[in-house]
């Protein structure tokens, strides 16, 4: 079979195309056109269909497990693919473990070392019970992160782009340095002992939780890695649809109730608009693919991510 | 104002080019100059205004053709999107400067500063925030400036091919 590769502009990015087998799938496309390029590794190719010029649609993008009969012109025997570069992939499981290293590390730091020296306070200071269970909290919380992403998670994209390294890093490292800071300072004043024990107590539920919410998640999807995406259900996907983000939020704020720091409660306003985001996308491309026509499950009447608010 | 209509979609300007824009300008005004005295009598509030007051007469008299009489002449149109080569470092360079140089000032007064112990644990501290402020001209200029390069081959291609 004949496959003619072009850009998104209509140039044709591999002049006189590719001839592959018959019984060839979209991995051996891919797999040539590595060969043949030596730039482009699979996971840094983007490959759709092409869409007539004006049409609204989206493009259809190729499956790397199908074959390529599946999409080709039955008659003529050929395909054309519109190719386009991802740029500089990275794997998930890299990104995360290197965003969540940042916290796990500097935290502590604010907590076991002088550093407040450096920003002109004395040395003595007084350790609250609070912030040493903050810092076994926030080290808990990170580590457990770190663990499900490389024995819990199963990812729908196995890579990431690698600008989001820098994007994603910042983020964490410098939101946790500048909690860290105000949660281990020698001049902070801890909240009432019950209201501790509330913030911590609920925080750990959440986190045991949102941990059961991943594993249900990861039980979803086969482990030969065909993604693809299923309803969810049990436990409390059967009232939210990210639950897994509801739990995670509510962690937060138990960690924020325990210590009370505005730094913290930054940080979980901007969290929560994330996940928040990403929650409203996943809840309706669940109810577009889930719409009960064609034999297809229709999507169930769920809260978003906060109930009662979404 | 302009960043509300930048948000709302009343113009077109991107939120990322007039935010910077007017912050910057309501920061200077605002929070280095009315605040800090001394600083007035600095040369760089010379450049400064001047920098700022030609932009937005050539700006708003460029705008204000356009809605009386529809159009406006191609050697206005040419100011408007030519002007900013210059007064833009030059505005850049007198904002930073005036921020540079009050900052003995700035820490000196403990204006604006929040301290802790308090229930809420948590600072402000004016001087660390102006330095931050510097910081953000380092990948913000280049950007505008940017921008507005962008926004001169496409003005000044557009009004050749009619």
């Amino acid at each position: 079979m004949k496959v003619t590769l072009v850009s998104r502009s209509g140039r044709e990015f591999i002049n006189g195309g590719l001839e592959l087998p018959d019984s060839a799938t979209v991995a051996d496309l891919q797999e040539a056109i590595y060969k043949r390029t030596k730039k482009f590794y699979p996971s840094r190719q983007r490959l759709t269909l092409p869409v007539p010029p004006g049409s609204k649609e989206r493009p259809v993008v190729l499956n790397y497990k199908k074959s390529l009969k599946d999409y080709s012109d039955e008659k003529q025997n050929k395909l054309t693919v519109v190719f386009k570069d991802l740029g500089p992939q990275v794997s998930y499981s890299t990104l995360f473990f290197f965003e969540y290293l940042g916290p796990l590390i500097l935290y502590p730091i604010f907590y076991y070392f002088p550093v407040y020296k450096f920003f002109g306070y004395g040395e003595d200071r007084v350790i609250h019970p609070v912030q040493t269970y903050a810092v076994y909290y926030w080290c808990f919380h990170y580590l457990k992160r770190i663990t499900e992403t490389f024995f819990v998670h199963r990812f729908s994209h196995a890579t990431s782009p690698f600008s989001n390294v820098f994007r994603n890093c910042a983020y964490y490292w410098l939101f946790g340095s500048y909690i860290a800071y105000y949660v281990n300072h020698p001049l902070y004043t801890p909240v009432g002992d019950l209201q501790m024990k509330i913030g911590f107590g609920f925080g750990l539920v959440c986190q045991l939780s949102n941990l059961y919410c991943h594993i249900i998640l990861k039980n979803l999807r086969n482990p030969d890695g065909s993604g693809g995406y299923q309803i969810p259900h049990g436990f409390l996907f059967n009232i939210v649809t990210c639950a897994n983000y509801t739990t995670e939020i509510y962690q937060w704020l138990g960690f924020n109730i325990a210590t009370q720091t505005v730094a913290g409660y930054v940080f979980l306003v901007v969290a929560t608009s994330i996940m928040t985001n990403w929650a409203l996308a996943k809840h309706r491309r669940l109810k577009k693919l889930f719409d009960g026509n064609e034999g297809r499950p229709k999507y169930p009447r769920r809260w978003v991510i906060l109930p009662p608010f979404l | 104002m302009e960043i509300l209509h930048g948000l709302i979609g009343l113009v077109r300007s991107p939120v990322s080019s007039t935010l910077p824009q007017i912050g910057s300008r309501l920061y200077l005004t605002w929070g280095i100059l009315w605040s800090f005295p001394e600083i007035r009598t600095h040369i760089l509030v010379t450049s400064l205004v001047i920098s700022w007051a030609i932009t937005e007469i050539i700006r708003y008299s460029f705008f204000g053709m356009k809605e009386a009489f529809g159009f406006a002449p191609s050697w206005h149109l040419w100011l408007r999107y030519s002007t900013f080569l210059v007064l833009y470092p030059t505005g850049i360079s007198s904002e930073v400067g005036l921020i540079y140089f009050a900052l003995p000032y700035i820490k000196a007064s403990e204006k604006y500063c929040f301290r802790m112990p308090n229930k809420w644990n948590f600072s402000f501290d004016y001087f660390y925030a102006a330095i931050l402020a510097l910081g953000i001209y380092v990948p913000g200029s280049p950007h505008l400036y940017h921008y507005m390069l962008g926004q001169r081959k496409r003005a000044l291609s557009k009004s050749k091919k009619e």
